[in-house]
């Protein structure tokens, strides 16, 4: 990719991302006018706090009407409804943030999953994009989108105010306001981009952590701890540097705006402290008053504004955010996930014909197709053995079976049904799969094997673990079936791991079984009992199992057919197991 | 709570005390800039008002000194910006630190894996844990030191002008510096709930990704995101209560400022005429604290939450490792590599049954020991004993004369390499995972052990060869693929003793023949220790041993 090509893929980013902050934006509209309309009331009673406080001091220095305690208990009160008001904005502001946050979080996790396991990135980094990226997004809701209203409508009323007072010190306040804007843009060209960086750092820590967290017996056995942790600490590192370099514009916008008031209460000081000197000598009137009420209104006019300032990063960080989860949640409406296409399934029906016809499929365009015009069929009852050698597209029959992958060309069908009509998630509902290495969560096993058909009695679960073989090693575990299992199955061998697998399918009792070399990973002697299982689930069920050929060509899988392929393509006719 | 933070900042962030303490000065010193510029302001109101009767001899010092500060004042914002930048560089930096240190220490305590432990619960500690440390210094330190130098150095001018006024209105900004030691405590619930939700919805996240084929088999993925919408509405719940106890701060702070304007201005009615002056430099001087001590008591939720991400990386990182290295090493390196185990006795905890009872084993420099028995006999837990990933509760197990007990783990692993059952292929390339056996190796000796592994034809076909990704725990490959790589990156490491633990799974059985009987070959002049679940002929081993009862019989074939 040229570099042409990368400026206009950050454009066409930057453009998606805004789109998305607006989509989410107009779903919680009316969440976001609460903590507008709070601040803005909160402005008015600083406004009028600022009068009162201003009439008192002109009274104290003895330029104005006479005003004491009266006014000073108006002042106070007028603080506690500031005070209260503040309060409520806040609550206000957080409850629009949380709203945006988990209908976004929903989208991007319904998409994760769809996407299935040919997702190439790490966990890590594909939760980085479901937790962190989404956490950033709080802020754009809860924090800049009221402040950048307020910060346009709470200045222009203090401006109003001033005006009102002195028109003059009204336009210079006016003048200072609009400068604002002006200094953030300045001090924020590039920043999306830093911003973007920063999260890419924060992605690569969380994907490289967890993936070498998961693997920490092979670092350590290997002694090579320490030299992981020093490239993590240089991923660390680079994050600390994409942070700060966020940061630093978030603080140069601050310190402009710091300039700005610094510069327009000079100006206010200058005008109107030779007014005050002049109203010394001259009788009580209303002027030192209203000198003294624009000088108290500048905190009051660069308070929403530094709100705007400090909640600048916010946006950026939201911008970037957005910008990588832009691809994930496309054009979608984000309060209502579009549903994946295809039709559902009216009920599973008792047994499935399986039909490949002239199947085709490519992952990678560079390389040989996976399945290059493979055909077969399998009836109810009957149990397929694809064997080759490893690569020659058997797991991608399965792939397709499972819905993870549709074909490129042919016709997979079920029952003279094509397949890719059905929704992915319907096309599993006919299936129950054991693949390589069973995923066990933390659980205890009962739960674990549960996972397959959650409404299935206590007595099922028990019958599927007897007939997976998991009561036999379960019965010796101090707590049985209730024995707590880590993630990936931590406490068990991983021939039992694969059992649980097993008792999964038989708990599921589909018509259709898909078996992806279950026993690829264990040694022989579990193997033979392991294949002992298998062999009962397959019975009366469509079965197709990817297997090597030692499985096939021993009496594992007795009465099956064998269909050996080669280069996504079959070898000749299936044949008989064993002959 | 005060002694995990406290812990933070003398055992994690010592190393960074320098630049922490300079953020901290720089703060101070922009903050007596703020009362400088406001104090002239004010002064000049006064002035200009005509009632310029500042009388007394201290105050008039203290005014020559604002005076020479005048050129100082323009100076502010950019004291600010050093601030905000040296504040947060020191801060960070101290946090990628503590990431490391984390990493580090898990390493050190969980040699054997996670365990019962959620990996997306740890990945919450390391990221949003640490992130919650910098509360303790952004929020509550660096305000806090600045704040009081404000409140000091406005109690010391005022107190020179009028020691009552001094005390109405320092005495409210000196309880809104104090307010978020006593402010803390309430918050400290909201603030642990929301930090463990926080590693709760990581790990609603990775665990169904991690087991992703067999949440979308099992129609699980609707289950998946309701998991997740609920741990997203308990943090959500958690951080509203901990956001509300930092408003209600950010309330309490405003009112305590507030009340400090009003006392001045109070103070001033009631003083008449005379009073005038010092009222309005008092007020002018809380306009110009107001922002940082305003903020003061919100930082007790800042607290509260770091303290309780503290407890969290704490607790994780203090787990006591499965075997303490030696408190006083061997003396001498061992001498050579042989393997003598004397009446070992194991079990993995006391409610399970012994593992070992008596095990008396010998590999002798360069022996091919073949271990056998069926699964649950011991084999891989003798291996686990071997690496000092497990201590045995009685027996003696020597490496070159040197009890095992009395070496460095990292010098045993040095000399005994082991291809495990879970051995795992990591999100690199493939001569990346290679070389994390012998980080020096040249790719010939790569190519020497795929062959070995009958693993190079494949790599080499691959477009990418050496260079090509594995993905995490070798997603990108096939299962056999990814368990030969694995038994190949054994091969490679130098480690004059070889474990090795089924290697043969997930080769078929032509693979298997061939490569047990050129095992040899590659293994030459190493020990072996070969752990089957049979042998098949073609192993040729010195001495085959069967586990049996906790103990080792000789066997034949």
């Amino acid at each position: 990719m040229g570099p042409a090509d990368a400026t206009a893929d950050h454009a066409a980013d930057e453009a998606a991302a805004r789109r998305l902050l607006a989509r989410a934006a107009r779903a919680g509209r009316r969440r976001l006018l609460l903590p507008v309309l709070l601040g803005l009331a909160g402005t008015l009673a600083a406004i009028a706090q600022a009068w009162l406080v201003a009439r008192l001091l002109a009274a104290l220095l003895g330029l104005g009407p006479g005003a004491g305690w009266a006014e000073l208990a108006g002042a106070g009160a007028f603080a506690l409804l500031g005070l209260g008001l503040g309060l409520a904005q806040e609550r206000a502001q957080q409850t629009a943030g949380e709203a945006a946050k988990a209908r976004l979080r929903e989208a991007a996790f319904a998409r994760l999953i769809e996407a299935g396991p040919l997702d190439p990135r790490p966990v890590g980094e594909r939760t980085a994009l479901v937790v962190d990226r989404i956490e950033a997004l709080e802020g754009y809701f809860s924090r800049w989108l009221p402040a950048a209203f307020l910060a346009l409508l709470a200045p222009a009323a203090v401006a109003l105010a001033a005006a009102m007072a002195d028109p003059a010190s009204g336009l210079i306040l006016l003048g200072a306001g609009l400068l604002v804007p002006l200094a953030q843009g300045a001090s924020g060209i590039g920043a999306a981009q830093a911003a973007r960086r920063q999260f890419d750092a924060l992605q690569r820590l969380s994907g490289r952590f967890l993936d070498r967290m998961r693997g920490l017996p092979t670092l350590v056995l290997f002694n090579r701890q320490e030299a992981e942790a020093t490239r993590l600490g240089a991923v660390a590192q680079e994050l600390r540097r994409r942070t700060m370099r966020v940061l630093r514009v978030a603080f140069l916008a601050s310190a402009g705006m710091e300039l700005i008031a610094a510069a327009a209460l000079a100006l206010l000081a200058i005008r109107h402290g030779a007014a005050l000197a002049a109203a010394a000598g001259i009788p009580p009137g209303g002027a030192a008053a209203e000198a003294l009420f624009v000088l108290l209104l500048v905190p009051a006019f660069f308070a929403p504004l530094r709100g705007f300032a400090a909640a600048y990063h916010e946006r950026l960080a939201a911008r970037g955010a957005a910008a990588a989860l832009a691809p994930l949640l496309g054009e979608a409406q984000p309060d209502r996930p579009a549903p994946a296409p295809g039709l559902l399934l009216a009920e599973v029906p008792p047994q499935v014909t399986v039909t490949f016809q002239e199947v085709r499929l490519v992952y990678d365009p560079a390389r040989p197709p996976a399945l290059d015009g493979l055909s077969f069929r399998v009836l109810p009852g009957e149990t397929l053995v694809l064997t080759g050698a490893s690569g020659a597209g058997k797991t991608s029959v399965l792939r397709l079976l499972m819905g993870f992958a549709r074909p490129d060309g042919g016709r997979i069908a079920i029952n003279g049904r094509d397949v890719t009509l059905l929704r992915p998630s319907e096309l599993r509902r006919l299936s129950a799969y054991v693949g390589q290495r069973a995923h066990l969560f933390r659980a205890t096993l009962r739960e674990n094997i549960r996972l397959a058909r959650p409404e299935a009695t206590e007595a099922q679960v028990e019958a599927a673990a007897r007939a997976a073989g998991v009561m036999e090693f379960a019965g010796a575990l101090p707590r049985g079936l209730d024995t707590l299992v880590g993630e990936g199955g931590w406490g068990l061998s991983g021939g039992q791991a694969q059992r649980v697998a097993v008792a999964r399918a038989f708990l599921r009792d589909t018509p259709l079984v898909l078996l992806d070399e279950p026993t690829a990973h264990l040694d022989p002697g579990t193997e033979a009992e392991m294949w002992e299982s298998l062999r009962r689930l397959c019975v009366g069920r469509t079965a197709i199992v990817a297997s090597h050929a030692r499985a096939a060509r021993g009496g594992a899988l007795r009465g099956a057919r064998v269909l050996e392929i080669a280069a996504g393509r079959a070898l000749g006719a299936a044949r008989a197991a064993g002959a | 709570m005060r002694r995990d933070l406290a812990r933070v900042l003398a055992e994690l962030w010592r190393g960074h005390a320098g630049r922490l303490a300079g953020g901290a000065a720089v703060a101070v010193a922009a903050a007596l800039l703020g009362l400088a510029l406001l104090a002239l302001a004010g002064l000049g109101v006064a002035g200009a008002g005509g009632q310029a009767a500042l009388a007394g001899a201290g105050l008039v010092s203290g005014l020559a000194a604002l005076a020479l500060l005048r050129p100082l004042v323009p100076l502010r914002p950019l004291a600010r910006y050093a601030e905000r930048l040296l504040t947060h560089e020191a801060t960070f930096r101290a946090l990628a630190d503590t990431r490391l240190w984390f990493f580090r220490r898990l390493a050190e305590r969980l040699p054997a894996g996670l365990g019962l432990r959620r990996a997306g619960d740890l990945l919450g500690r390391l990221v949003a844990d640490v992130e919650a440390l910098d509360g303790l210094y952004l929020r509550a330190l660096v305000p806090g030191a600045a704040a009081l130098a404000a409140v000091l150095a406005i109690a010391l001018l005022l107190g020179m002008l009028a020691p009552r006024l001094a005390a109405a209105v320092a005495l409210p900004l000196a309880l809104a510096l104090l307010a978020p030691l006593a402010l803390a405590p309430a918050a400290a619930r909201a603030a642990a709930a929301a930090a463990a939700s926080q590693g709760a919805l990581r790990a609603a996240v990775v665990d169904p990704l991690t087991g992703l084929e067999d949440t979308l088999a099992a129609n699980a993925e609707g289950r998946a995101a309701a998991r997740l919408a609920e741990a997203g509405a308990a943090l959500a719940a958690a951080q509203r209560r901990l956001a509300m106890r930092g408003a209600l701060g950010g309330a309490l702070g405003g009112l305590l400022v507030q009340a400090a304007l009003l006392a001045a201005l109070g103070w001033g009615l009631a003083a008449g005429p005379e009073g005038v002056a010092p009222a309005l430099l008092a007020l002018f001087l809380v306009v110009a604290a107001a922002e940082t001590l305003g903020l003061m008591p919100r930082a007790g939720a800042a607290l509260a939450a770091a303290a309780a991400a503290a407890r969290r990386l704490f607790q994780a990182a203090d787990q006591p490792p499965p075997v303490a290295e030696p408190a006083a090493p061997a003396p001498l390196p061992p001498r050579g590599h042989a393997i003598r185990i004397r009446d070992l006795r194991f079990a993995w905890a006391p409610d399970r049954p012994p593992v070992f009872e008596g095990l008396d084993l010998d590999v002798p420099e360069g022996a091919r020991v073949a271990i056998l028995g069926p699964s649950g006999s011991g084999k891989s837990t003798l291996a686990a004993l071997l690496l000092k990933l497990a201590a045995p509760q009685g027996g003696r197990i020597t490496l070159g004369g040197a009890d095992l007990a009395t070496l460095p783990a990292a010098a045993v692993r040095g000399r005994i390499a082991c291809l495990t059952q879970d051995a795992r292929l990591f999100d690199d390339t493939i001569a990346a995972n290679l070389r994390l056996a012998a980080p020096e190796a040249e790719d010939a000796a790569l190519w020497r052990a795929l062959e070995a592994a009958r693993v190079a034809e494949l790599v080499r076909a691959l477009p990418e060869g050496l260079e090509t990704r594995c993905g995490e725990a070798g997603a990108r490959l096939s299962g056999g693929q990814a368990r030969r790589l694995a038994l190949a990156r054994a091969l490679l490491s130098p480690a004059p003793v070889l474990i090795l633990d089924e290697p043969a799974a997930g080769l078929d059985t032509e693979t298997e023949c061939e490569f047990l009987a050129t095992l040899d070959a590659a293994t030459a002049g190493r020990s072996v220790i070969l752990i089957v679940h049979r042998l098949i002929g073609v192993e040729r081993p010195t001495r085959i041993l069967r586990l049996i009862g906790g103990r080792a019989i000789p066997a034949t074939g």
